[in-house]
């Protein structure tokens, strides 16, 4: 939102370096598509020609000080709310403990979406990262301190074959307190999936808590006792 | 990692003789766990004896119902041989599935089982095998070559020359991988040869073994129905932050059974 109120700022100081420029009233010129041009002719200069004339300014307006950047605060009267729900289905192999997330399913309300390639993303690495925290990713010390988790040999990342392809949709809703009408999307993924997949290997066992990360062997253990408590 | 002396070799006969020469040498095959292990100072080995030109120790053929590898064969290599795919294709798979890539591009067979890291995956498959381990010295019995953790019946200046692998009847192998590393938790090779039934077990215990206990419940047959009542010593398990030695000894049940299963 700052940005966006930082933008106006340099749309307002553009209109009157082109109009300058093209010899025209401030009041005349347009914005539009990164181009300021004057109404009802083919007059226009685009973004890049202002600011060199900002900063080159051999044709300037009087009272105008050269240079072409701006600074905003925005400061919202209240928050935005991003929502989502993930759906997580498993399969146990109740055998050895390993849990295969099958298929992952997620909509979230980020508002509106200014770039929805980066916000796939953000979903895709947030839910990776979530998914690791819920079945592999663990610290562990031994009995003196030390990290016995401090390289890869022995810290277990989600890689591509521990996760299937998701399934994402959004579901976005105006927040009445940010004109520009978006929400944060970054930690959506983290968020959720560590409570679908812990919840569907719940389900899964008919347990009611599993400890994070639900490695084979927790689950196994789990499954065992599950089967001991049915049995 | 510390200074060494690096010696290029083109005979086994003159990596023998470098080794003799060296103060502390190593030999090097394709380094996958050597130089790692070099650059963490963990080993400061005065000569590396590289094997990596000796064009004697490389090849795959089928000779007298044996398949023979040699011990400078990549694992990218022996799991993509049709001769190794079409005479044991359980042991094409397993060469197919160690480490990544890049380690099976490098990684060879000699250089594995000389290592015999308690989480390889070759030492199950030479010893459920019957295999024999052909040396710059003499032959050596699988059963006897792996002979505790990081320890083979290797001496100093001895080289892993080839494999000599009978051909099985029906052959497979299972392995539990370590989430983080993917190295066999546990790993178990099934094989039947000449009517016998064989299981060979790895990354359970401080060293690649016969499943002894698991064959006299086989009894020789490819027929899973008595593993679940064997009892493994727990107490000789490995345990790690990945697995227990509880766990450990019930997927090795887990993955034999599994094994014989896809034998059939």
């Amino acid at each position: 939102m700052a940005i966006a109120r930082a933008c106006d700022k340099l749309i307002a100081k553009g209109k009157k370096i082109a109009a300058h420029a093209l010899e025209a009233a401030e009041g005349d010129i347009e914005f539009a598509d990164g181009n300021f041009s004057v109404a009802g002719t083919d007059k226009a200069m685009n973004i890049a020609e202002v600011a060199f004339t900002a900063y080159v300014p051999h044709s300037y307006p009087e009272g105008v000080e050269p240079g072409f950047d701006e600074n905003a605060f925005f400061d919202p009267t209240n928050f935005s709310f991003p929502a989502g729900t993930h759906i997580c289905e498993v399969e146990v192999d109740p055998d050895t403990g390993v849990v295969e997330v099958v298929k992952y399913s997620a909509v979230d309300d980020f508002g509106r979406l200014i770039n929805p390639m980066i916000v796939e993303g953000q979903v895709h690495g947030g839910i990776a990262h979530g998914v690791g925290q819920a079945l592999l990713e663990g610290c562990s010390y031994d009995s003196e301190g030390q990290l016995i988790t401090a390289s890869y040999m022995d810290y277990a990342m989600p890689r591509a074959d521990n996760l299937p392809s998701f399934d994402i949709d959004y579901a976005p809703t105006n927040p009445p307190d940010n004109p520009l009408g978006v929400k944060g999307c970054g930690e959506a993924g983290a968020i959720g999936a560590p409570p679908a997949v812990i919840n569907a290997i719940s389900n899964a066992l008919g347990v009611r808590h599993i400890d994070m990360p639900a490695t084979p062997e927790t689950v196994w253990r789990a499954a065992q006792q599950a089967a001991a408590v049915s049995a | 990692m510390y200074e060494f002396n690096y010696r290029k070799v083109d005979s086994v006969a003159a990596a023998v003789e470098a080794m003799q020469q060296a103060e502390d040498g190593k030999f090097v095959a394709g380094g996958q766990t050597m130089l790692p292990t070099m650059k963490h100072r963990l080993a400061s080995p005065s000569d590396l004896i590289d094997l990596g030109g000796v064009a004697e120790l490389t090849g795959i053929s089928v000779e007298n119902e044996n398949l023979i590898v040699g011990a400078m064969t990549t694992h990218a290599a022996v799991a993509a041989s049709a001769e190794v795919q079409q005479a044991i294709p359980a042991l094409a798979r397993l060469a197919g599935n160690i480490g990544d890539p890049a380690v099976r591009n490098r990684g060879t067979l000699g250089g594995s089982i000389a290592n015999h890291d308690p989480a390889a995956d070759y030492p199950a498959a030479v010893i459920a095998l019957g295999a024999t381990v052909q040396t710059s010295k003499r032959a050596i019995p699988a059963e006897e070559f792996f002979t505790g953790m990081f320890e083979t019946a290797l001496e100093d200046d001895e080289i892993v020359a080839s494999v000599s692998f009978p051909l099985p009847e029906a052959a497979a192998y299972m392995k539990f991988e370590n989430p983080a590393s993917r190295y066999a938790i546990v790993g178990v090779f099934v094989a039947k040869t000449g009517g016998e039934v064989r299981v060979g077990v790895t990354g359970a215990t401080a060293c690649a073994h016969r499943g002894l206990r698991l064959e006299a419940a086989l009894g020789g047959e490819l027929d899973a129905g008595g593993i679940d009542a064997v009892e493994l010593p727990v107490e000789q398990m490995n345990g790690d932050i990945h697995a227990s030695a509880e766990y450990r000894a019930h997927l090795v049940k887990v993955m034999t059974k599994r094994a014989v299963e896809a034998c059939q």
